[in-house]
Formats: structure tokens, sequence, C-alpha cells
């Protein structure tokens, strides 16, 4: 009974908070909010027994992703009115995306329920062994594949972005690590009147 | 904060405080009376809730991670099988309340201190990350007890010393203490994310950057030290309580916070993102292959 009064407490904060992302005015509370509703599935898969996945969920979401975005967020100036004037434009695709989750949500609860399957995982006292025995062997190629993928995109990102401009003066610590002084300074003895020649 | 502005005072050959109760003992209460006296005035142009939930929410977050920190065997809150990846997790949200102090105050230093402490708090997450990583490697087990207990007859600071002075040169940068506190670099940002905070809820924050800094040496003592195991195993060390052996071990590390932050200059900001990204990154990521191979190749692998 706690367990189920708690369930829908962070489910329907959850709701609450996803709406709150889509309708609040400021650009830097929707992160904000996405964050809480983060927050809230984290939440519920603790619920569930599945601490591991929920911990991770937070540790990249919530302590990586999102981070990110508020920083981006917070750094553009966004005209609130030219995008409340575009989300028309974007409603049919939304509408597409929440239609094809939907179906998936009601294929996998309504035809293709594994109820034993979840309750043997919850059971186990320690979930992350559980997972690390079969993304390993089982999923392992999958698991490496994923990676590359991810590791793709990334250095996709870096090279997109990164311009190499020669006429920037950058400091090269390892070059200045290597030299010495004497390469660099030269003490002159010099005879009062005369000065040196500096093309010497 | 007595212990601080008297070790402080004693690098800078001076005498710190000594005039507030005997040997200014009484100073740090001296110090939050004052923070608690004082106005706390809100800019007008900030966001006020958030202004206002900031150093709240840096606090809860420092003051929640020690709800698994085992003190000893038996002292713990909460014994969670994943008690290293909740504290890792814990310390990572703690940007937010930086960031958000940063964009709530609605100011230029503010802002510029919250997005620097961003960049370098993620930055130096990937190689505490890496670091717990090798620990973890050779612990086999998430549970912060298992993690102390497998270093009963060797500490890991031992065979792991460079992790060691990686982990405690992140976590150095993880809780924006010098030489890494560019989010707060008097010199070139007024008081970075807090300049706009007064009175208690400057108070808040202070109080956070302590407990957090209590917090990271604790770390440091469970993974590296052995927690509340005695430096040897013989009758007159093992008979005193693991709790003392602990809280001494804690404060050995704070007070290398306290030299490093008296003795240090700070980086530029270049050559903190250098260190983190192209030093420690590297070096983290080779040495959680070379344990692992080592344990492999000699079948130290904890089962």
């Amino acid at each position: 009974m706690f367990l189920l009064g708690t369930f829908y407490f962070f489910a329907s904060f959850l709701v609450v908070t996803c709406i709150s992302v889509i309708f609040s005015k400021n650009p830097v509370n929707s992160v904000l909010f996405l964050v809480l509703a983060f927050l809230n599935s984290t939440f519920l898969f603790i619920l569930i027994g599945a601490e591991f996945v929920g911990i991770i969920l937070a540790i990249v979401y919530i302590g990586a992703v999102a981070i990110l975005f508020l920083f981006v967020v917070m750094m553009l100036d966004i005209q609130i009115t030219t995008l409340m004037f575009n989300i028309k434009r974007y409603v049919p695709l939304a509408l597409l995306f929440a239609g094809v989750i939907l179906a998936e949500i009601i294929y996998l609860t309504v035809f293709k329920s594994s109820k034993s399957n979840i309750s043997e995982i919850v059971r186990s006292s320690n979930n992350t062994e559980e997972i690390g025995n079969v993304l390993y062997t089982k999923y392992f190629i999958d698991f490496q594949l994923s990676g590359i993928v991810l590791l793709l995109a990334m250095i996709g990102a870096i090279v997109l972005t990164h311009v190499y401009r020669p006429s920037i003066k950058r400091q090269n610590i390892d070059k200045q690590n290597t030299t010495y002084s004497k390469d660099r300074i030269k003490l002159v003895e010099t005879k009062s009147g005369e000065g040196i020649n500096y093309n010497e | 904060m007595y212990t601080w502005k008297k070790s402080a005072g004693a690098v800078q050959l001076r005498k710190g405080p000594n005039v507030v109760g005997p040997f200014g003992i009484l100073q740090s209460f001296a110090d939050v009376i004052k923070l608690i006296t004082k106005e706390n005035l809100l800019p007008s142009s900030s966001n006020k809730f958030l202004f206002i939930f900031a150093p709240m929410l840096t606090l809860i977050l420092s003051l929640i991670a020690w709800a698994v920190i085992p003190v000893s065997s038996t002292y713990v809150i909460a014994n969670i099988n994943i008690g290293i990846l909740y504290l890792f997790a814990v310390s990572s949200f703690g940007v937010y309340g930086v960031i958000i102090a940063g964009w709530a105050s609605n100011s230029k230093y503010p802002f510029l201190g919250a997005l620097r402490s961003a960049a370098q708090m993620i930055s130096y997450e990937v190689s505490i990350g890496f670091v717990i990583i090798t620990v973890l490697i050779c612990v086999g087990s998430l549970n912060l007890i298992d993690i102390v207990e497998s270093q009963k007859n060797l500490w890991f600071a031992i065979p792991l010393l460079p992790m060691f002075v990686v982990f405690i040169i992140s976590a150095l940068a993880e809780t924006n203490r010098l030489p890494f506190d560019l989010p707060e670099d008097e010199a070139t940002l007024v008081a970075g994310f807090f300049s706009e905070y007064s009175s208690i809820s400057f108070g808040l924050f202070f109080l956070a950057e302590y407990a957090n800094m209590i917090l990271m040496s604790s770390l440091t003592v469970i993974l590296f030290l052995g927690g509340w195991y005695p430096p040897l195993d013989i009758f007159p060390l093992n008979a005193i309580p693991g709790v003392f052996w602990f809280t001494l071990k804690v404060f050995l590390i704070l007070f290398v916070f306290l030299w490093v932050r008296a003795t240090f200059p700070r980086y530029r900001y270049d050559q903190l993102m250098r260190l983190g990204w192209k030093i420690f990154l590297p070096l983290t990521l080779v040495w959680v292959v070379i344990t692992s191979s080592f344990l492999f190749y000699f079948g130290l692998l904890p089962s």
C-alpha cells in the first residue's frame, strides 16, 4: 500500500513536471523541470528495485546531459514569442512520435507481457551483478557496438565544430617546459657608452 | 573554520585568530553569529525563488550524501548496494546549486562563475569516475563497507598511488577549492557565483563547501586509506575503536586541503582544463587498463 502510494506520488509528480517542461515560459525553468522529471523517473526505477539503472539514469542524465542543456540554454537569448509562433509547425511530428511510443508501450504491456522475467530480475539482491553478467556475455557485441556508435558521434561533433585558426596565438606548455634559459637569454657584458649590437 | 584560519596563519607566518575566546577558539562561532544577524539582500532583478533555493539545494546535496558514508563497520545510516554510485551521483548534482545561483543572480560575474564551475566540475568528474572504477575493479563490489573491508591488509593508496594523487587533486577541483577555485576567483570575478549573496544564504554556500570538503575527504579515506582500519593490525592500535581512526584520517586529508589552499597559487582556466582533459583523463584511462589486465593475468580478480 505504501509502495503503491509512493508510486502514484512520483508518477503524478513526473507527469506534472513533464507538462511544466513544455509549458513554462522561461527555457531555463523548462530545463530545471526536466531535471526534476529525470529525478522522479530515477525514484520510480528505485521503487521497482532497479537501483542500478535508476542511479545510472541520474548520473548520466541529471549529472551530465541536463547540465549541458542548462549550460547552452542559459547562454542563448531565446525570444519566447517567436518560439510560440513556430510551435504549431512541430505539432504533427510530435504527435507522430507520441503515437509511436504509445503504440510500443501498449504492445509491450498488453500483448507481450513478460511478468515472470521482471520479477526474476527484481528478486535478485544485487542487480548490478545481474546486469553485468548479461551485458558482458549475452549482449557483448551490441554493447560494444553502441559504444562505438557513441564514440563516432563524439568524434563527429568535434570534427564539425572544431575550427583551427592559425592566426590565434596558443601557449604550448610542453614546448615551454622543454626550453632552457640559456637558449633564450644571453648575458652580455657591456662597456659604458658603447651599447651592444643587437644582431650579433 | 578555526583550524583553517590557524593553519593558514601558520603557513603565512601569522598568528591567525587569537582574540575571541582562549587562543581564538570561539572565532568560528563569532563568524556564524555575524553571518546570521546580517541583513539578507535580494537583488531586485534576480529570479527570487531560484535565488533563495540555490544555497539550500547546495547544502541539502552535500548533507544527503552523508547517509551512505560508513564511519565504522557498523555505524552507517543506509548500507546500500550501490553506495559509491549514489555518492558519485549526489556529488555530480552539486553543480546545480552553483549554476542556479549564478543564473538566478542575473548579474555578469556570478554568471561567468557558474559557467566556469559547470565546465570544471563535469571535466573532473570524468577522472574521478575512472579512479573510482579502478578501485571498484580491485574490490568487486559497489558497497562502501565491502570497499573498506577489502583493504584490511593493504590500503589501496599503496598499490594505486597515482590514482590516489589524481583523486585528491580532482577532489580539490570538484569542491572548487584552491588551486582550482576559478568559479569564485576574487581577482577576476569579484566572488564568482555567490557575489550577490549575503548573510545566511552566503553562509549556506560556505557551510556546503566545507561539508563537501569533509565528504570528499571521507570518500578518499574510504577508497584509498582503509576506512576505519588502523595502519597496522597490532595490539595498541587495533584496540582503538574504528571511528577514531576514520576521523583521524579524514582530518589528515582535510589538513592537506587546507595546506594546499594556503600554499599554491590559482590555476589559469585553460591550464585547469588542460590538466583535466589532457593529463588526468588519459592517465586514469591507462591505469584502468593496467590495473584490470594486471589483476586478470595474475588471477587476482575478485569473484
